[in-house]
């Protein structure tokens, strides 16, 4: 049997058989679900209901507060009468009071509570009730508008909504930066742990001192290569089960809220109708709509269904080929330089002269990332995501947005015309160094090393 | 069995092995003695062509020699070293693989070794749970099971106890009778006494002292060849300083 493929079976299924390999396929999957998932759960799920009683010495929100889902409020003649109420009863669990004044409008209301904070939800919608029918009062009352007339002042709604002009997709701008900065984050963190994982494991074999009898067996390059090949698909392993973890979560999410799902891809549905003219809508929820809405607490925030509606008009499947690309050959250069860097030192400690060097590009552009963002077409962004040693982050977040296809065949050709140069150089660095000891290697040494033509094996 | 002619290695100014020759005769074993920081390691690693000569060649068997040869060659080295986080049994299958083993006479010959050296129990062990000496047990296998025709032991009792000493001494003549032939460098004179029959004595990279041991100590009678070593390698010392 070929002995790189020998080589390359012991890294992929050393690490594999790990616990510590499952741990990490296991968890991460779960974290991020639970990201996606908890705010969505938070909003759909009933709250404890919560009694309220309203004193009002101005009359002007006599009859006026709405009781909800949540929340019940009741009507009482004195803040005495109420104060003696809210001690005798446990049900009870606020008061909200309106004194009068003289001359002006109502500007302080209070809300007592015995001797645990009411929820923020009575707080919230408390506030906003008296906010709402003050102002109902100020448009009706004082200054007389009909009905008609105050249904559509207290209706607008208005939302920027961004659109590609050539294809008529929603921008989404929001969910692009999102996805386009977790993407980035992900593509640098997987090429820095596995990439260290192979100086680690370099390091192992020279410390351990095993490296002398497995080069009587392999050359230097064949087990250097073997290590990266091995770990690098122990990292798509990873992938790939995160991946399927991941479906499986959204689908479970999918099958059990499956209401939200709907909603997110009718509302995607119908802006892409307008955007093609066919219909000049402009939409406005009316009160009651608003009001119906809320009985049937569907109150969630908008930005879900935005992220939820986002989601669904990108294109995952050119992500993942792009991701995948990018971790590949983006983790083959700088494995490789880290395998050289493993080999030129006998601990941890010492590695860091020659990784901190290797690693500033990426870092640089990580740094950059959210000048980067605000403008993913801008020179910085167009540069980092061509030069092949920061490409991988640059590009990764640049792509949400759309980038014209000769920048990233560009940048792709040159990703794979520079990891060929980074393994030439890495192996004959290594091939030297991996049996050197006790020499406390320098910059210096390595450009010896590159220099040097010497024939070994 | 390996002529090694006129070899010469500098690593930068440093010269490792200067006009280095050495035949090493079928069947014997062949002790490669000298201070350390002599050239012999490097020699080991030029013979097992992990490093190439500057100049010189090295005969396999009459031909130069190449890839396949260090196949056949076991090599233990000095600084030994296995994967610590690796099971015992897992581990040697895959060294005797890399050695072209299959899988399955690897296993076979393994347990036999296992069992004659009273370490089966072993098998399923992680190797950081095994003391040093045990280590060293392990390693030795590891470089024998591939039946190799050459043996290169470097300072192979070094870290043993004098009961598994004595047992590795035996071994190596086992494998001596069995037809290997053995190059087995160390400091420790009376175990090259014992079990040598060829010696060359290498200092500040050159060859000064080599034969057949019989022929040496005649040389020098009623020396035994720990004097004889330190007497050598002072001679050869203050001559290089003249």
């Amino acid at each position: 049997m070929n002995k790189v493929l020998l080589v390359i079976q012991r890294e992929y299924f050393t690490r594999v058989k790990k616990t510590s390999f499952w741990i990490l396929t296991i968890v991460v999957p779960i974290l991020l679900a639970m990201v996606y998932a908890i705010p969505i759960i938070l909003a759909t799920r009933p709250l404890e209901h919560s009694h309220v009683l309203i004193v009002d010495d101005t009359g002007l929100f006599q009859g006026q507060f709405r009781s909800g889902r949540d929340i019940s409020y009741h009507e009482a003649g004195s803040i005495d009468y109420a104060r003696r109420q809210l001690q005798q009863y446990d049900s009870l669990d606020a008061i909200v009071y309106i004194p009068a004044r003289e001359t002006t409008l109502p500007r302080d209301a209070y809300l007592f509570y015995r001797s645990d904070m009411p929820a923020l939800n009575v707080q919230t919608d408390a506030q906003s009730q008296l906010q709402e029918i003050l102002r109902n009062r100020i448009l009706l009352d004082v200054h007389g508008l009909t009905p008609e007339d105050y249904t559509l002042l207290t209706s607008t709604h208005i939302k920027l909504r961004t659109q590609d002009i050539e294809t008529g997709r929603d921008g989404f701008l929001q969910v692009k930066i999102v996805v386009g900065i977790i993407l980035a984050m992900l593509v640098f963190i997987a090429v820095f742990m596995f990439g260290s994982q192979v100086m680690r494991g370099v390091m192992e074999e020279k410390t351990s001192r095993i490296v002398e009898v497995i080069v009587c067996s392999v050359k230097p390059f064949q087990l250097m290569m073997g290590k990266v090949v091995g770990i690098g698909l122990v990292g798509l392993t990873q992938f790939a089960l995160w991946v399927l973890l991941a479906g499986a979560l959204v689908m479970g999410v999918q099958l059990t809220h499956a209401d939200l799902f709907q909603q997110a891809t009718e509302r995607h549905s119908q802006t892409e109708i307008a955007s093609k003219g066919t219909e000049a809508t402009y939409q406005y929820q009316t009160e009651q709509e608003r009001a119906a809405q809320y009985q049937a607490g569907e109150g969630i925030d908008n930005s879900i269904q935005d992220l939820i509606e986002g989601l669904t008009g990108i294109n995952f499947a050119m992500i993942i080929f792009l991701f995948l690309f990018y971790f590949v050959f983006g983790y083959l250069l700088y494995a490789s330089l880290f395998a050289a860097a493993g080999s030129l030192v006998d601990n941890e400690t010492d590695s860091q002269q020659f990784t901190l060097p290797l690693t500033i590009p990426l870092i640089l552009t990580l740094l950059l990332l959210p000048s980067m963002v605000g403008q993913p077409s801008g020179n910085i962004s167009v540069w980092l995501s061509i030069i092949p040693f920061t490409s991988p982050v640059a590009m990764l977040m640049r792509i949400p947005f759309g980038v014209p296809v000769w920048q990233v065949v560009l940048s792709m050709l040159l990703l794979i015309a520079t990891f060929p140069l980074c393994i030439w150089a890495a192996a004959r660095v290594y091939r030297s160094a991996i049996l050197r000891y006790g020499q406390k290697a320098s910059w210096r040494d390595v450009w010896r090393l590159l220099k040097r033509d010497k024939k070994i094996r | 069995m390996l002529t090694i002619e006129n070899i010469t290695k500098s690593f930068g100014t440093f010269r490792a092995l200067d006009g280095v020759n050495l035949h090493v005769r079928r069947g014997t074993v062949f002790g490669l003695l000298g201070p350390n920081g002599a050239g012999k390691t490097t020699l080991i690693r030029l013979i097992n062509q992990i490093i190439a000569p500057d100049s010189g060649t090295i005969l396999f068997d009459g031909h130069p020699i190449t890839p396949a040869d260090v196949m056949q060659i076991g090599y233990l080295p000095e600084e030994r070293g296995l994967y610590k986080k690796m099971r015992v049994g897992e581990q040697c299958i895959y060294l005797a693989r890399l050695k072209g083993l299959d899988k399955s006479t690897a296993e076979h010959r393994l347990h036999q070794w296992f069992d004659r050296l009273e370490i089966d129990s072993w098998w399923h062990r992680r190797v950081e749970e095994l003391s040093k000496g045990m280590q060293q047990k392990v390693q030795f296998v590891v470089t024998v099971l591939h039946n190799p025709s050459l043996l290169i032991f470097d300072e192979p009792f070094s870290g043993f106890d004098p009961v598994n000493a004595d047992l590795l001494k035996h071994e190596i003549l086992r494998l001596k009778e069995q037809g290997a032939t053995i190059i087995f460098s160390t400091h420790n004179m009376p175990s090259a006494e014992e079990l040598c029959d060829d010696i060359a004595l290498i200092n500040h990279a050159r060859v000064v002292l080599s034969g057949p041991l019989a022929d040496i100590k005649a040389h020098n009678p009623g020396q035994d060849l720990d004097r004889i070593f330190i007497d050598t390698v002072r001679g050869t010392s203050t001559g290089d300083n003249q």
